[in-house]
């Protein structure tokens, strides 16, 4: 079972340890390619989810991405910037997938097992089943500006790097899903 | 519905799905095939350009061979750009194979030309074409080999970097 991703200072975009994994991969050393897949298919599979409709998606988006990255990695310019690379080549695959809802801005529900599924229900309190709901009804634009930096404990230059976007847009946009979220808690009666 | 702890993609599924797709067979394979495709395209359109007194059709026939060569040549090429990325490794070996079959495609061509009087423009005009082939082949060779060097510091550098953290 997945769980959120346990982030440390070896994982940071930027650290020797990071970049010496995607150098190794990119000299085509098979154990770094199955140590990268070891340690970033969870966060990544968490990502996808809060973007996916379903499961079918979910697993086209990650089964594509991981193909587009290993294609790609040949041609990282940046091996320090590995982490948000990755976060937005799974990004750019979930969009071609979902191209139609980012458009519109739609509210675009995932399949509430989706979010569940990464935690053992069992551990579920009210609260969070509640929080699990008010994000289902999210944007997809907030779901993954919430999702990058809360969830995977990205920085605000990685969710930046990922997303394309200025690191004053990223901050706005989270001022924005805070607010959307807090207004969507408090619909379901939960004090943010 | 879809059982709440069912994984879209596991970890194991997800790690097998790179192992198929870093396939060293493969890569090799169309590099091969597009060797080939080239000498091919080289040949049968030196046939088609130099060869006298042949019938039209002939000529014709040469022509459709090195246009299939020529599409199998582009097919390959996409495939290796898009889909069967060379990693630098990858790479060198193919450069050692483009260089080591284009100088054998090379030297036969000129031994065509100099042992066989009546085949002598076919033989240098496609001699010549295969030294371009031998000069992109070695060119491909020592830029894949500047990558790889280029890389082994960077790693040697971290490597260092991380025993003294």
């Amino acid at each position: 079972m997945e769980t959120p991703m346990q982030r440390t200072d070896t994982d940071a975009n930027g650290s020797p340890a990071l970049e010496l994994l995607a150098v190794r991969c990119q000299l085509g050393e098979a154990d770094a390619f199955d140590e990268l897949v070891r340690r970033w298919h969870p966060p990544l599979t968490v990502f996808v989810r809060r973007l996916a409709q379903d499961d079918d998606a979910a697993q086209e988006i990650l089964q594509e991405g991981w193909l587009r990255i290993v294609r790609g990695i040949a041609g990282l310019r940046e091996p320090k910037s590995l982490v948000s690379w990755m976060f937005r080549i799974v990004r750019w695959t979930a969009m071609d997938r979902l191209r139609e809802a980012y458009s519109r801005g739609a509210s675009v529900p995932v399949a509430e097992e989706l979010l569940k599924a990464e935690d053992d229900p069992s551990d579920f309190g009210e609260a969070e089943e509640i929080l699990h709901h008010a994000l289902v009804e999210m944007s997809l634009a907030d779901r993954e500006v919430l999702t990058l930096f809360y969830l995977e404990e990205l920085s605000l230059r990685e969710v930046g790097e990922i997303l394309e976007i200025p690191v004053g847009t990223v901050k706005s946009r989270l001022f924005r899903a805070r607010r959307a979220l807090a207004v969507a808690l408090e619909e379901k009666g939960l004090k943010p | 519905m879809t059982h709440a702890t069912t994984l879209p993609l596991s970890v194991d599924d997800a790690r097998r799905l790179v192992a198929a797709e870093l396939s060293s067979r493969a890569r090799i394979g169309h590099v091969a095939g597009l060797l080939v495709a080239i000498a091919m395209t080289i040949v049968t359109a030196s046939l088609c350009l130099t060869e006298p007194d042949i019938p039209a059709r002939t000529r014709w026939a040469f022509a459709v061979m090195a246009g299939i060569g020529t599409a199998w040549s582009v097919y390959f090429t996409w495939v290796l750009a898009k889909k069967r990325i060379l990693l630098t490794g990858h790479r060198i070996l193919a450069g050692r194979m483009a260089t080591a079959f284009s100088s054998l495609f090379t030297a036969a061509a000129l031994a065509l030309a100099i042992l066989d009087p009546a085949r002598r423009d076919m033989g240098l005009l496609a001699g010549a074409l295969g030294l371009v082939m031998v000069a992109a082949a070695v060119a491909i060779l020592f830029r894949a080999h500047g990558k790889h060097q280029e890389l082994l510091r960077l790693r040697a550098l971290l490597l260092e970097k991380a025993e003294l953290a």
